[in-house]
């Protein structure tokens, strides 16, 4: 489904990404584990477009997408809920919805049921139902990462890439935003996770990868790395 | 009092023209951070593409070609002069290109048009309706009423269809526009293009009040820039207000005082709020993003 091989990225002239090679099968959910720094979210960044990869290749369901602009990966099928929830602040609730299915609404992506997946993204998440017309700038900061997600979804993605879903949510809202994780893949979504709670994301994921300094440093079955004694020291300690 | 009345409706037509270019600059702050310092001129360049189109046809019949020609003009500042500061991250080189076009416009006009001053026929009679005593010009209340048409028109626009929405977000968070799948790029050529087509259209409804002619963008632009800073950059009442504040004034200094100081209480105005409140009266502070 999503093949990065070989990816480099760099902000100005500093590389953070070297040689980075992974994989999201169809339907599977991959985690991308690793310390502050590590590049994780630049990972992300490269491959929805935000940043120019400057070396490699990715491609979405066998199209190369390398190098394309944000928006033409957007409506190959990619949706990226962005480190840091990024929603429209002057836009009501809906409207950050709408606009996540923006690429169903004009062109670029087949339409399908816009207003039934509205009502699903409601569902999953009753908190915006609630504040549905209200300005998303004023949600609270767990509402803001439940608003990001549920946006992300209504592109209805090939691929959904969630970069710290759970950051700066008070633990209760950390098992819900797993939940739905958990939920989302039972839906046959695939996702590539990046989470600070390792634990909790190799426990919903179906396969990860180990990134240091920029680097793939170890990958395998999720469950094998949650067994793994490295893995288990530097990335399982306290957390969660 | 009926003198100030009267004043004050004259001043209200010319605020509103301040208000729709001001309004102009408005649009392309919002999606990119930078403002087409030309459009003065492009106001002057639809007033006399105006001019030559009634030549051949009506003049409800020339405005939508004056859109049209608006449209495309501000089409051409964004590409040649905007996009490639942009691209380059240049934080300063669209003021320059923009100010450097507009000089360009201008010389072209001169050479087109003219150096002289032309009267614009007026497509209403006029003749004053007498309200109570106060004179209004037909005209007068066109200006207002276009005026506010646009202006509405673009705020409808934004709220209700999916590609006014994607120009909020645009506004709001270009990379995370970019990441629904909405071309930004494009958002703001688009952008440039409604701020021109504003300023044409403020054009040819200023045109018959005034005498039309290769300069008269130069202050209006600059006023309209003042109205900007003064109502906020990102404020759609602000600018109303701010322009209504300036028209009105101008013509009771220039009645009361001298019609050569009519211009400096609007800069006074100007300069005690930056002094006081940068972002402008109306304006909501934007902390800067990185
Ligand atoms: N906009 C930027 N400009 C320059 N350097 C950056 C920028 N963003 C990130 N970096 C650098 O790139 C490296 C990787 O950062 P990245 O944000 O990808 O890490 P991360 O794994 O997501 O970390 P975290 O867990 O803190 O979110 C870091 O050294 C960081 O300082
Ligand atoms: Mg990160």
């Amino acid at each position: 489904m999503l093949q990065i091989q070989n990816l480099h990225a760099a902000y100005g002239k500093v590389e953070v990404l070297h040689d980075i090679s992974l994989e999201v099968p169809k339907g599977k959910v991959v985690t991308l584990i690793g310390s502050n720094g590590a590049g994780k979210t630049t990972t992300m960044r490269a491959v929805s477009g935000m940043i120019k990869p400057s070396g490699g290749s990715i491609s979405l369901n066998g199209k190369n997408i390398t190098g394309l602009t944000s928006n033409k990966i957007a409506r190959a099928g990619l949706a990226h809920s962005p480190e840091g929830r990024r929603v429209f602040a002057t836009l009501s609730v809906t409207d950050n919805l709408l606009l996540g299915a923006f690429p169903r609404l004009t062109f670029g992506r087949e339409r399908g049921d816009v207003q039934g997946d509205l009502a699903r993204v409601f569902e999953l998440f009753p908190r915006l139902k609630e504040r549905a017309g209200q300005q998303a700038g004023t949600l609270s900061g767990g509402e803001q990462q439940m608003l990001a997600m549920g946006r992300a979804l209504m592109l209805n993605p090939e691929v959904l890439l969630l970069d710290e879903p759970s950051m700066g949510l008070a633990p209760l809202l950390v098992n819900e935003v797993f939940r739905i994780i958990a939920e989302l893949k039972g839906r046959g979504i695939t996702m590539l996770l990046v989470e600070q709670f390792a634990a909790a994301a190799l426990e919903v994921a179906d396969y990860g990868y180990v990134l240091e300094n920029g680097r793939i440093a170890c990958h395998g079955p999720a469950q094998q790395l949650k067994d793994d004694p490295a893995v288990k020291a530097a990335y399982l300690g306290a957390s969660h | 009092m009926e003198i100030l009345a009267q004043l004050i409706v004259s001043g209200i037509a010319l605020g509103m023209i301040y208000a729709l270019i001001a309004f102009g600059y408005q649009l392309t702050f919002a999606t990119s951070g930078t403002l087409n310092f030309g459009q003065g001129e492009a106001l002057m360049l639809g007033a006399l593409v105006g001019l030559t189109l009634v030549g051949h046809m009506s003049y409800w019949l020339m405005i939508p070609l004056v859109l049209v020609f608006g449209a495309l003009q501000g089409i051409f500042v964004e590409r040649v002069g905007v996009q490639p500061a942009i691209k380059t991250k240049s934080e300063f080189g669209w003021i320059m290109t923009t100010i450097s076009l507009a000089i360009i416009f201008k010389n072209v006009a001169e050479n087109i048009w003219g150096h002289d001053d032309i009267t614009f026929p007026s497509p209403l009679p006029t003749e004053p309706l007498q309200f109570m005593g106060i004179r209004v010009l037909p005209m007068e209340i066109l200006v207002v009423v276009g005026a506010l048409a646009i202006m509405l028109a673009v705020e409808l626009f934004n709220r209700k269809s999916i590609y006014g929405k994607a120009v909020v977000a645009t506004s709001n968070d270009r990379d995370a526009a970019g990441l629904m799948g909405i071309n930004t790029g494009m958002v703001i050529t688009f952008s440039y293009a409604l701020s021109s087509m504003t300023a044409a259209f403020a054009g040819v409804l200023v045109a018959p009040l005034t005498l039309t002619g290769a300069t008269m963008g130069v202050v209006l632009g600059l006023k309209a820039f003042a109205v900007a800073i003064i109502g906020g950059l990102n404020s759609g009442m602000g600018v109303i207000v701010g322009g209504l504040i300036l028209g009105i004034a101008e013509t009771t200094t220039g009645y009361y005082v001298s019609t050569g100081y009519k211009d400096v209480p609007g800069l006074l105005l100007l300069l005690l709020v930056l002094a006081i409140k940068p972002a402008g009266m109306f304006g909501k502070s934007v902390i800067k993003k990185v």
